[in-house]
């Protein structure tokens, strides 16, 4: 049981991955994807899924502030964990670093959020039927969750934590939103 | 001007290696991936010493050694993107070089250098007087604006070049098409 206490962020994230990977292998995955059919329906139905489907010109201007917010989210990743890895900004302290570029990185996040909100409602039944936005949307979710319950925490606490451990989350963040940049450039050739 | 570009852009567009790269599906879309998903890194940086300067992004770091630092990682960002996006041209040569969005990119990215170019000289002569301050000096913060300005329309244009609002072959105005460098009774593309 003191273990259980000892450790508890960790098994709180073993029991968060037995449970994705139990709804990914079960039914329920596809019973989901089935009841999320009438919200992608709506969302092409409402004022943004109209405009987005009629005006092409707005379209591609939402496609551009997309681009510009994954560039600016992007940047803060990539410093923030540049500094983890020891490769740039190296003689400033570390938790400063990685706090200011929290928040660009929230206000990217926020601008890719709304407005990939605005795209996914232009083409709502098309990105439901492609297996990639699928992809994008849990290489997202992960990437929020991890930089909330793992990469935060970790950094508050470190000089605890050891160079190496700094290190691996620094390159399991990249990876993850490299995944999420990528996926959601390939759901433009999919399709 | 235009038929020599068209001419050009014609005999780029007979080499084997052109269709090749135009007609396979996944060396295409790499590279496609490569220079959009390369945005993070040079965009990404030139983000970051710009709001830097105009005092929105990492206050408590000395402004000089954000763009001394980022500098790097942001002209590697910048390689990748010119190399895909010169295969990109070489993929499709005549459509490219007729697009409307493509040439007003190509000034663009021009003013985007020259900005960038004052931008350094100023901050040689601004010295590091300033370089604690959240915000740095006007000349400063003028050039950082412009370039987050010049890039946000680089984008833009990019983004636009996937369209075929202005293409030679949709009829575009004489004005139009005159701009997008349309040849009369050219091959349509």
């Amino acid at each position: 049981m003191s273990v259980l206490v000892a450790y508890k962020r960790t098994c709180l994230l073993l029991l968060v991955m037995a449970l994705g990977i139990a709804f990914a292998v079960t039914d329920l995955r596809v019973a989901t994807w089935h009841a999320l059919l009438p919200l992608f329906e709506w969302m092409e139905t409402t004022p943004m899924g109209v405009v987005g489907k009629t005006w092409g010109a707005v379209f591609a201007l939402v496609q551009t502030v997309h681009l510009l917010a994954m560039a600016l989210l992007g940047g803060a990743v990539l410093a923030a964990d540049g500094r983890l890895l020891g490769l740039v900004l190296t003689d400033q302290p570390l938790q400063q670093v990685q706090a200011q570029c929290h928040r660009v990185w929230l206000l990217g996040l926020l601008l890719v959020v709304a407005s990939g909100l605005f795209m996914a409602c232009g083409v709502a039944l098309k990105v439901y039927y492609l297996e990639v936005f699928w992809f994008k949307m849990l290489a997202l979710t992960a990437g929020v969750l991890f930089q909330w319950f793992v990469r935060r925490p970790l950094v508050d606490h470190y000089g605890a934590v050891s160079q190496g451990s700094l290190r691996l989350v620094a390159v399991a963040s990249l990876v993850i939103w490299f995944s999420v940049a990528a996926t959601g450039r390939w759901i433009g050739f999919s399709g | 001007m235009n038929a020599l570009i068209y001419d050009f852009a014609r005999w780029l567009d007979t080499h084997a290696w052109s269709t090749g790269l135009h007609e396979s599906y996944y060396m295409y879309n790499w590279i496609e991936s490569t220079h959009v998903l390369a945005l993070m890194l040079s965009l990404g940086m030139l983000f970051l010493i710009d709001l830097r300067m105009l005092g929105l992004a990492l206050p408590q770091v000395p402004a000089t050694t954000i763009a001394q630092r980022l500098n790097v990682p942001m002209l590697a960002g910048f390689s990748v993107m010119i190399i895909t996006g010169l295969l990109l041209f070489y993929a499709i040569p005549v459509r490219t070089s007729q697009s409307l969005w493509f040439r007003i990119k190509v000034v663009l990215l021009v003013a985007a250098a020259l900005n960038a170019w004052l931008f350094h000289r100023r901050l040689r002569a601004a010295g590091g007087g300033w370089d604690a301050a959240p915000r740095a000096p006007l000349p400063l913060r003028v050039g950082a604006a412009l370039s987050l300005l010049f890039w946000a329309l680089i984008v833009m244009c990019g983004r636009f070049i996937a369209y075929d609002w202005f293409d030679c072959n949709a009829d575009p105005a004489p004005l139009i098409g005159a701009l997008a460098g349309c040849v009369p009774g050219q091959e349509q593309f």
